[in-house]
């Protein structure tokens, strides 16, 4: 049943090698994502997230250890980059920055244009990704991208990447700099990217509530290593690990570590939100 | 392969390497100084011995200052084709304008002489020995530090309405604003090369498919400067920044024996660069 699309094994990068500034960025990563899983990282500043993602589209190839996804090892250096990049769609920080044509369409269009797919392909891949991020095909793809809200900006170019129709999508930190609406609604769409679609989905966040929400494991990285594995019930369940390496977590399991610290029987494990409505209802005798 | 998109590391000019040696600790303006002074003799210098001598001395230098020597090579390399289309073309039509010495070859306009030789050698040599020097410079101090040097020396010129303090600025900003680009730049490649954009593969004649392949990256580096620009503006002005008004420092230079003895130090190693014979 489990089929892994995504491995890395003692996987570690340094930066600036052989100069002072070197940096070890990864230190022996070993990781495994299974096909249609929704894997969130999450780790401190300067913890090697944004290293490990680079590493699934081959924009950085190991330096030590392997990658290997769906089949091809990112280590071989005669591995058809083109094709790894249209299995993984790998949506960067902030990645309204990347739009540069003048139109909705034409940019969301750039990725399969540049795969040399025939203009209806192109235009019915337009028309797909753009109703998957919640952006009418009829109603935007006219409209001049400078114009867009920075929720619509995000979403075209969430779009651009899905247009490629990729097997894999990795966002890092999708959500960051969107108001609350923005985000609700993004997040939804990636949720349903992940259970409708059937897309396997690998984010990065510091925001725990939507790690929480979203994710069916948890890879906590810190000083390049990934430290910890597991559902996000056991990782937020796990106090001394969450404060060793700095993690916040979402405010419900904030509240219910405070509770069972004053000494009352909770479980901080059940921390959805009805879930901790419920325990503190019944703390209160409803 | 894995360094395919490492630009920020082939950027040397804006970068410090603060090892905080003598170099490092000299007054950034008696050791802009020292460097224009050396830059001259460089300049002026054309025996084989003189510049061997400034090659030494800038060897020397990198050592003094604790900055490993292939930071240096690393600034030639890209000069390299410069510099031998240089010599070549210097080769080729000097012979008129460097007279005298042995005459090895002519043919048509073509004069090899030994003079020429002497030209092609020494200008290579030059070259290299000015970047690095300016690498030694550029690597001991840090942009603000070699600006608030530059702006005092430049300091007389306000008598005559130069504006010294705008200019100063000005280059603080290009300098600093150099690694930043190249990290946005370098960002904004893998963004589109993760869309499937690929840069520089077209053949070289095809400058017009090549120039097209840039577009995704220009067009969004330009959006990310100015707003980055518009963000300074504010940022300046919200600290009370006034074009044109007189303003205070916090750091206050106060030059040192240390410091003379650099410039004294500079002076003879010019003055023997230029009387060495040969």
């Amino acid at each position: 049943m489990k089929q892994p699309i995504l491995v890395t094994e003692h996987l570690s990068h340094v930066y600036m090698q052989g100069t002072p500034m070197e940096h070890r960025a990864l230190d022996d990563v070993s990781i495994q994502i299974d096909r249609g899983e929704c894997i969130a990282i999450i780790g401190h500043t300067g913890s090697g997230k944004s290293t490990l993602i680079q590493h699934f589209n081959g924009l950085m190839r190991p330096q030590s250890g392997s990658v290997i996804i769906n089949g091809m090892n990112v280590s071989d250096p005669k591995l058809d980059v083109k094709a790894l990049r249209r299995q993984v769609g790998l949506v960067f920080q902030n990645p309204e920055d990347q739009i540069f044509e003048k139109l909705v369409g034409d940019d969301v269009a750039y990725g399969p244009f540049k795969m040399g797919l025939p203009i209806e392909e192109v235009r019915r891949r337009v028309e797909w990704a753009m109703e998957l991020v919640g952006l009418s095909f009829e109603e935007m793809k006219d409209r001049p991208t400078f114009a867009l809200s920075g929720g619509q900006k995000r979403k075209v170019a969430l779009a651009g990447v899905l247009s490629l129709q990729p097997k894999i999508l990795v966002l890092d930190e999708p959500t960051a700099g969107l108001d609350p609406r923005s985000r609700n609604e993004l997040l939804e769409r990636i949720k349903r990217l992940n259970t409708e679609e059937r897309l396997t989905v690998i984010f990065v966040s510091h925001n725990m509530e939507e790690v929480a929400h979203l994710a069916d494991r948890v890879y906590v990285m810190a000083n390049g290593r990934a430290v910890c594995e597991g559902t996000p019930r056991s990782i937020f369940s796990n106090q001394e690990l969450l404060h060793t390496h700095h993690i916040g977590t979402p405010e419900s399991v904030d509240i219910l570590y405070r509770l069972r610290a004053e000494g009352y029987q909770v479980d901080p494990g059940a921390y959805s939100v009805d879930e901790a409505a419920d325990q503190i209802a019944h703390l209160i005798g409803r | 392969m894995s360094a395919e998109f490492e630009l920020t590391r082939n950027i040397t000019i804006g970068q410090y390497l603060p090892t905080g040696s003598v170099i490092h600790r000299l007054d950034p303006r008696y050791k802009v100084t020292a460097f224009v002074i050396m830059i001259l003799a460089i300049a002026v210098c054309n025996t084989y011995l003189g510049n061997l001598f400034a090659l030494a001395v800038c060897l020397v230098m990198f050592r003094l200052s604790h900055i490993p020597l292939h930071y240096g090579i690393s600034g030639v390399k890209p000069a390299v084709p410069f510099i031998i289309i240089l010599a070549i073309m210097q080769l080729l039509f000097y012979g008129e304008i460097a007279r005298g010495g042995t005459i090895y070859f002519q043919y048509g306009f073509v004069t090899i002489s030994s003079e020429v030789i002497r030209l092609v050698v020494v200008s290579a040599m030059r070259f290299v020995e000015v970047i690095f020097l300016s690498s030694v410079l550029t690597l001991s101090t840090s942009t603000t530090e070699l600006t608030h040097g530059m702006e005092r020396l430049l300091g007389p010129l306000e008598k005559v309405k130069f504006p010294v303090h705008a200019f100063a600025l000005i280059i603080t900003i290009a300098i600093r604003f150099v690694p930043t680009f190249a990290m946005e730049m370098e960002k904004m490649m893998k963004a589109q090369a993760s869309r499937g954009a690929d840069f520089g593969t077209g053949e070289w004649w095809r400058i017009v498919k090549r120039t097209k392949d840039m577009f995704p990256i220009i067009i969004p580096l330009f959006n990310v400067a100015l707003s980055r620009a518009e963000d300074l503006i504010l940022a300046m002005e919200a600290r009370c920044y006034t074009p044109g008004a007189a303003r205070t420092r916090y750091a206050h230079y106060r030059a040192t024996p240390k410091d003379f003895a650099a410039v004294g130090i500079c002076m003879i190693l010019a003055i023997v660069m230029l009387i060495i014979p040969w």
